[in-house]
């Protein structure tokens, strides 16, 4: 046994076994690098990426302005304006709407807050820009990728559940409350 | 008169051949280095420049020419525009004694001369060490002028690395020496055709191939490469000696490495392994066309020790600094030494063999 290891020793069996190795990552070639911008991987479908203001198929926004995300978000990404529709007293919009990107970390949890899907996360990563302030984003740039990110929209609803639709007194005729 | 302008041309002529393929290995062996290196580490290695990235070195080349040559504050100035020179020209002069051919004597107009050698002199052997151990004077000189305290680690190390591990691949020739009774490189070449069983790694009475591993372990160390990067260890110290260089001058201290790795390679192909000539003698061409398959047959040898190289690189890692000087002076100088004397005994007792 101790002859078996001092011949090892001799002949440099350790290195040869390491040689021995990388020989035959050699010979069995197989690459796992991608070549990032030639060839591109595909993300999975809950990817959280670049946040978007989503519209309804009739071109007009989700959004309700509640502040819900502005509430929701725990690094202060989101600042919304809210503000009345003009000739609907109850009804409100985001009037205006910034994200700073630069602080998102890209949790998602506005997307959860928001209670009428108006923001989602698109698929987007290649975000790197040159001058930092383009990262503070206003509702027509976040618009403008949600329309370029999703471009099946989801259908306006006139009705939504009754027990909801009943506080939404902006429409003409009010749904009776089911009880 | 023109007599001696011929001969000033005709050598100039070999010269300038010998450096062209130098040179062309060196910028292939980058690529190439890279290549092997990335293949067995499961990557890809370049693959933007050109097709496959073959152009690579062209780009790195360019590059290199094109930077900021910045010579840092308080440095030496003419001590630090030296050493890459002094680091370089005995990198590639050592290839003057090289024989990349069969043994032939050229006579054109009167003039002889040997087209497969630059110059065989008759002390081959002691010119390419001593040229070697000039090239640590320019890593030392390059550490210390530069004003930095890593390049300076990293001379100092290179120096007492040169140092221990030149004793070795000295003593690790004695043996071959010993069979050849010659240090011209010419004469032990010749002293070894016929087959691989002629050669001095193999061959009767006694084989080299224990001093024929000395000699590659110390080759390695000698020319500061993976696992005895220790001058130029970059996770500790940069870049070693070279770390304030940039430019042209960088490129110097990088095409040294790359030329003394292909003249340590061709040491090791002349010495034990036959030089040009062909493992079976049916392999080698007849005649007057013996040269190309010789020449083959070379080239064939140095890129071998040259892909062992990159072999290595990728497989070791590096060594710590006392287990390099234990290594150097405890295990392969008793061992070399123990060679000599068994192959003095072996060569005293059959003198015919050598």
């Amino acid at each position: 046994m101790k002859f078996k290891k001092w011949f090892r020793t001799l002949i440099f069996y350790e290195i040869l076994i390491g040689m021995k190795e990388t020989l035959k990552h050699l010979l069995k070639y197989r690459p796992i690098t991608l070549e990032y911008p030639h060839v591109k991987k595909t993300l999975p479908p809950n990817y959280r990426g670049m946040l978007a203001l989503l519209k309804y198929d009739d071109e007009t926004e989700k959004c309700v302005g509640c502040d819900l995300c502005e509430a929701a978000c725990p690094s202060r990404v989101i600042r919304v304006v809210s503000a009345e529709v003009p000739d609907e007293p109850t009804k409100r919009y985001a009037k205006e709407y910034y994200m700073d990107m630069t602080r998102c970390l890209f949790c998602g949890l506005c997307v959860q807050a928001c209670p009428v899907d108006a923001l989602g996360m698109t698929q987007e990563f290649e975000w790197a820009v040159y001058n930092k302030r383009s990262l503070q984003l206003n509702k027509q740039q976040l618009l403008a990728i949600g329309d370029r990110a999703f471009p099946v929209k989801e259908k306006r609803l006139e009705f939504q559940h009754p027990n909801v639709a009943y506080f939404n007194v902006s429409f003409k005729d009010i749904p009776k409350k089911e009880f | 008169m023109n007599e001696v302008v011929m001969r000033l041309g005709l050598t100039l002529s070999q010269i300038g051949a010998v450096m062209l393929v130098v040179l062309l290995t060196v910028a292939l062996l980058t690529l190439l280095e890279r290549k092997v290196l990335s293949w067995m580490q499961d990557r890809m290695g370049p693959m933007e420049v050109g097709p496959y990235g073959i152009l690579q070195p062209v780009a790195d080349g360019l590059k290199l020419f094109f930077k900021e040559d910045i010579v840092p504050a308080g440095a030496n100035k003419f001590m630090f525009s030296m050493a890459p020179l002094l680091v370089l020209v005995p990198a590639l002069i050592g290839f003057a004694v090289i024989p990349f051919g069969p043994t032939w004597t050229v006579d054109l107009n009167g003039i002889e001369f040997k087209p497969f050698v630059i110059s065989d002199i008759n002390i081959g052997v002691l010119y390419i060490l001593a040229f070697a151990s000039i090239g640590a004077y320019g890593i030392i000189l390059g550490g210390w002028s530069s004003n930095s305290k890593y390049s300076l680690l990293g001379g100092l190390r290179s120096a007492a690395q040169l140092i221990s591990y030149e004793l070795n691949v000295g003593l690790s020739i004695v043996g071959v020496l010993l069979l050849s009774g010659s240090l011209s490189l010419v004469k032990i070449t010749e002293a070894q055709n016929g087959g691989f069983w002629n050669w001095y790694a193999f061959a009767p009475p006694f084989p080299q191939f224990i001093a024929f591993v000395v000699f590659l372990i110390a080759a390695v160390a000698e020319t500061n490469r993976v696992p005895f990067d220790l001058p130029e260890a970059e996770s500790e110290l940069v870049a070693g000696f070279f770390t304030e260089y940039s430019g042209m001058r960088f490129a110097f201290f990088f095409l040294a490495e790359y030329a003394n790795m292909i003249l340590v390679s061709c040491m090791a192909t002349v010495l034990f392994f036959g030089g040009w000539d062909a493992p079976l003698p049916f392999l080698q061409a007849p005649g007057d066309l013996v040269w190309i398959t010789g020449m083959m047959w070379f080239a064939a040898k140095v890129y071998f020790f040259l892909f062992f190289f990159f072999w290595i690189r990728a497989t070791l890692p590096r060594l710590r600094y006392d287990q390099l000087m234990r290594f150097g002076w405890k295990v392969l100088l008793p061992i070399a030494l123990g060679n000599i004397v068994i192959t003095s005994i072996f060569a005293y007792i059959f003198p015919g063999q050598g």
